[in-house]
């Protein structure tokens, strides 16, 4: 791997702007980490490229040099996906925040990477129509880290993910050229490239561009909130949902931890119970209508002690604020927090929540959990107070101690924040060496170098699927942050 | 390559058959046909043929097999014939998962046990999950459900190497590592052989009918089309077909086709606003075993006449432009039938006509980049096929494909120059 030396830089400053390229140590600060601030990482330089031309004349310069970069959207990500590579560039791409074309006729608009998830939505609701993938923080994400990661939201199982809505990019490949790409929705023939760039996590490729498709407002929104005694029975509900063939826009489950923080930070005034059920249908008005009275008598039945319908879109958008808010709020109830996603298929829901419970009253630690019932993704919230020895590791041992059992039950280690830094040391536990092997070699045929973004998804230690031939030390052994056994 | 044996590898070997007429693609009969009967044999016979560089073409019900280019000698055709079980349907989490060899039809009969389907549709009876997933190809309800690469959530490959390897999982929400499944949606068997694959499933509609709106003119068909898509229902199907064979003598050239599938007590409801909206059309609905009739023949109605048929998108806004090029077609004399999904820009082109008429429309189709993209030849005569490029340019996707097809395929001996990398 190259070396970021005054030279590096300065042909950095010959096509950036001068006060584009930094390297003080305090601004670099900002860029250490992203939304998981245990990861954190001091990266050599950072550019903000204002167009695609700097992006494919930034990329080119590291690939000449052979200097790992990794590209940046709003550091929203919670997986360290965008943690600075140690000695490394970053590319930020908040400047890229132009909407480039908005084609109601066509249903689709084109955006640079920097432009935030909400955005599109607000450029193309006058007309009547929406941007579906809506995670929680789509307020501040930026369209670019959606790609990377794939990002879902609470209504994907209704909708799908980014990579449902995505028909094509631009981006700068990790050898400088800038290509387009279509995807499988737009019909492109052959292998849907863009389907397995889309989730790569920024180590394929940089987006400078992105035309994403845009949905009709449905007619209808129906929303429930449904308390609970226990959180079994907020899930024996969304499995009578499930049973009775109806598919939710959302369905999502809040526990008693979680209600406390949400009640102290946002107020969304949640009845009082052990757990809370969301549940919002969307479509025609006649057919939301029926199932919606459908949904209703089966929340009652699996014994909820109070049912509030949303009477109007400012209830709706209270009900809303209370779950999107759970992660924001944890600070109210918790010095500190960590954030895990793991999936298990629906039915084993009940079975995981009960180890998870036995594991907080073992570990000391409480953990709140927020989750997307529908589509068996949790979300715990594992709390400790890094000012105690030992609980920042405990915490993320806890962690690791949930994915574990996730992936026992079938499941997955992540459903929609991406492996990034944080757990691709938990990849051997879902995938073979064969497996994550393979996964490198489609890898290699991007990005033959290994600068963009190494050290990510894919576990370090062992080094699965360098390059085949003669010992070369990996960035992360040369950091002093991976050894070889 | 070994001669034709009963068994590849010895008696324990996958089974393996030589190959006759009938195993024909475009006139090369492969030397022989293996059979196997286990994800371990696939990837066997692949590592043997990788070491022994033999041609391989994976085949599945073999209803799309002479999509592509011509073949080079074939040295071996494998059918997934015998790995046809539904392997798992886990009803209340919705997902199931089905060998590479499972017919469509047949997995979709199981499900229905449980209310729920897989929304993959093939106008070819006796299509595969792993034909289906590997062509990417879809139907109608596309509109609804998307392509079968928007329900794949999970894959088991083997490698030309002869490894077995998965991505994906049985959850329908997992961004764990890269999603293989993607790569092998539209690459036509040329990066790894499909062994089994999960999805994500749906519940059967309670209720569905079918408005079929007649128009005499093209512009009258968009005006619909628009305000179809500009209202807030929401049809399973919004499909257009613009053909002279459908009312040989009459006025009435084209039709839009809406299905609806909701709740009983809603379906009327949304039938009743459709009608209204596509204004001076003639109209019928169809329900119940009429309404699966339609779209039977609708699905088959591209395929049954002769002709070369080609897929192609455009951008949904420039429908009436397709449809003036359709009718600027037919008046130069070549017989042109499309049929597609409307508001999505997909449509499939029937041209018939002589080898040159045929390519002719082919080439002017590419030059008008301005209206389409993606023009690949699906169905063509081998003379035909053999002058021109059936998959037309990829564009950047092209290098970036080759070095994804040499990665995992280094020999370069799975579908060896047919498919689209």
């Amino acid at each position: 791997m190259g070396v970021v030396d005054e030279h590096f830089i300065a042909e950095l400053r010959r096509f950036s702007g001068h006060h584009d390229v930094l390297t003080d140590p305090l601004e670099l600060l900002t860029y250490e980490c992203d939304g998981l601030p245990h990861l954190h990482q001091k990266p050599a330089v950072v550019v903000l490229p204002s167009s695609a031309d700097q992006v494919q004349a930034i990329v080119r310069l590291c690939h000449q040099h052979e200097v790992p970069f990794v590209a940046r959207g709003h550091g929203s990500g919670l997986s360290g996906g965008a943690l600075p590579i140690p000695g490394g560039v970053v590319i930020g791409l908040s400047r890229l925040n132009r909407v480039l074309d908005v084609d109601i006729p066509n249903r689709r608009v084109t955006v640079e990477p920097g432009v935030t998830n909400l955005e599109i939505t607000r450029q193309v609701a006058p007309h009547g129509f929406y941007y579906a993938p809506d995670p929680s923080s789509q307020q501040v994400c930026s369209i670019g880290g959606n790609v990377a990661e794939n990002s879902g939201g609470a209504h994907c199982l209704k909708y799908g993910f980014t990579v449902h809505h995505v028909l094509g990019i631009e981006a700068v490949l990790p050898n400088g050229d800038l290509v387009r790409l279509d995807s499988a929705i737009a019909d492109a023939p052959g292998p849907d490239l863009l389907g397995v760039l889309i989730g790569s996590e920024g180590t394929l490729a940089v987006v400078t561009k992105v035309i994403v498709r845009i949905l009709r407002r449905p007619e209808s929104v129906q929303t429930l909130l449904a308390a609970y005694d226990s959180i079994s029975a907020a899930g024996l509900a969304v499995s009578e949902i499930i049973a009775a063939g109806i598919i939710p826009a959302a369905v999502e489950i809040m526990d008693s931890l979680s209600i406390e923080a949400v009640e102290a930070a946002v107020h969304p005034n949640f009845p009082p119970a052990d757990s809370i059920l969301i549940v919002e249908l969307d479509g025609p008005v006649a057919e939301v209508r029926e199932q919606f009275a459908e949904v209703e008598a089966i929340c009652r039945r699996a014994g909820a002690t109070t049912v509030e319908v949303a009477q109007d879109e400012a209830h709706r958008a209270r009900i809303w604020k209370g779950r999107k808010g759970a992660f924001a709020s944890m600070g109210r109830v918790t010095p500190n927090y960590y954030v895990q996603d793991g999936v298990v298929p629906r039915t084993k829901l009940p079975e995981v929540l009960e180890r998870i419970r036995q594991l907080e009253a073992r570990c000391g630690l409480r953990i709140g959990n927020v989750f997307h019932a529908g589509d068996g993704n949790l979300h715990p919230l594992i709390c400790y107070d890094e000012k105690i020895p030992g609980q920042s590791a405990l915490a993320a041992e806890v962690g690791g101690e949930i994915l574990s059992y996730c992936v026992e039950a079938g499941g997955s280690i992540t459903g929609e924040h991406g492996v990034g830094a944080d757990k691709a040391e938990y990849m051997p536990r879902m995938f073979s060496a064969d497996d994550i092997d393979v996964m490198q070699l489609v890898r290699r045929a991007f990005d033959p170098k290994g600068i963009c973004n190494p050290g990510k998804i894919f576990p370090t230690p062992r080094l699965c699927g360098e390059v085949p031939g003669p010992y070369r030390a990996h960035p992360m052994e040369k950091a002093g942050l991976g050894e070889r056994f | 390559m070994t001669d034709s044996h009963t068994r590849r590898g010895g008696p324990s070997g996958p089974p393996e058959i030589q190959g006759t007429a009938s195993d024909a693609i475009d006139g090369v009969v492969p030397r022989v046909v293996a059979q196997p009967e286990s994800a371990e044999d696939v990837a066997a016979i692949l590592a043997s043929a990788s070491q022994e560089r033999a041609a391989v073409v994976i085949r599945g019900g073999g209803t799309k097999l002479a999509w592509g280019r011509t073949p080079s000698p074939i040295d071996i055709v494998l059918s997934t014939k015998r790995l046809d079980k539904l392997v798992a349907h886990e009803y209340a989490d919705l997902t199931a998962t089905a060998q590479a060899g499972a017919r469509i039809d047949d997995v979709n009969r199981e499900l229905a046990r449980h209310g729920q389907w897989l929304p993959i549709e093939s106008p070819f009876e006796g299509a595969t999950i792993g034909g289906a997933v590997a062509t990417n190809d879809s139907g109608p309800l596309r509109h609804r459900y998307g392509t079968p690469r928007d329900l794949l959530i999970g894959i088991r490959l083997a490698l030309t190497d002869g490894r077995l390897i998965k991505s994906g999982g049985n959850v329908v929400k997992n961004v764990a590592g890269y999603d293989l499944g993607k790569l092998m949606s539209g690459s036509f068997g040329s990066l790894a052989a499909i062994v089994s694959a999960t999805f994500k499933l749906t519940p059967l509609p309670a209720a569905s009918s079918t408005l079929i709106a007649t128009f005499d003119n093209a512009a009258g068909l968009v005006a619909a089309l628009s305000a179809i898509t500009g209202s807030q229902l929401e049809a399973s199907t919004c499909e257009v077909h613009a053909s002279a064979l459908l009312s040989p003598g009459k006025a009435g050239h084209y039709r839009l086709l809406l299905k609806f599938e909701s709740t009983p007590g809603a379906l009327n409801a949304h039938v009743q606003k459709a009608r209204a909206l596509v204004d001076g059309a003639q109209c019928d609905v169809v329900a119940a075993a009429t309404e699966s009739d339609t779209w039977r023949d609708h699905g088959r109605a591209l395929w049954t006449p002769p002709g070369m048929v080609v897929k192609a998108a455009w951008l949904p806004a420039s429908l009436g432009s397709v449809l003036a090029f359709v009718g600027e077609m037919r008046e130069h004399g070549t017989d042109m039938e499309l049929s597609g999904r409307a508001a999505l820009g997909s449509g499939l082109f029937r041209i018939n006509g002589d080898a040159s008429t045929q390519r002719a429309a082919v080439e002017r189709m590419r030059s008008r980049s301005d209206l389409f993209r993606h023009v690949v030849v699906l169905r063509a005569s081998t003379e035909l096929k053999q002058t021109i490029d059936v998959w037309g340019s990829l564009g950047d996707a092209a290098t970036l494909g080759a070095a994804v097809k040499h990665a995992l395929d280094p020999q370069g001996i799975l579908n060896a120059g047919r498919g689209p990398v």
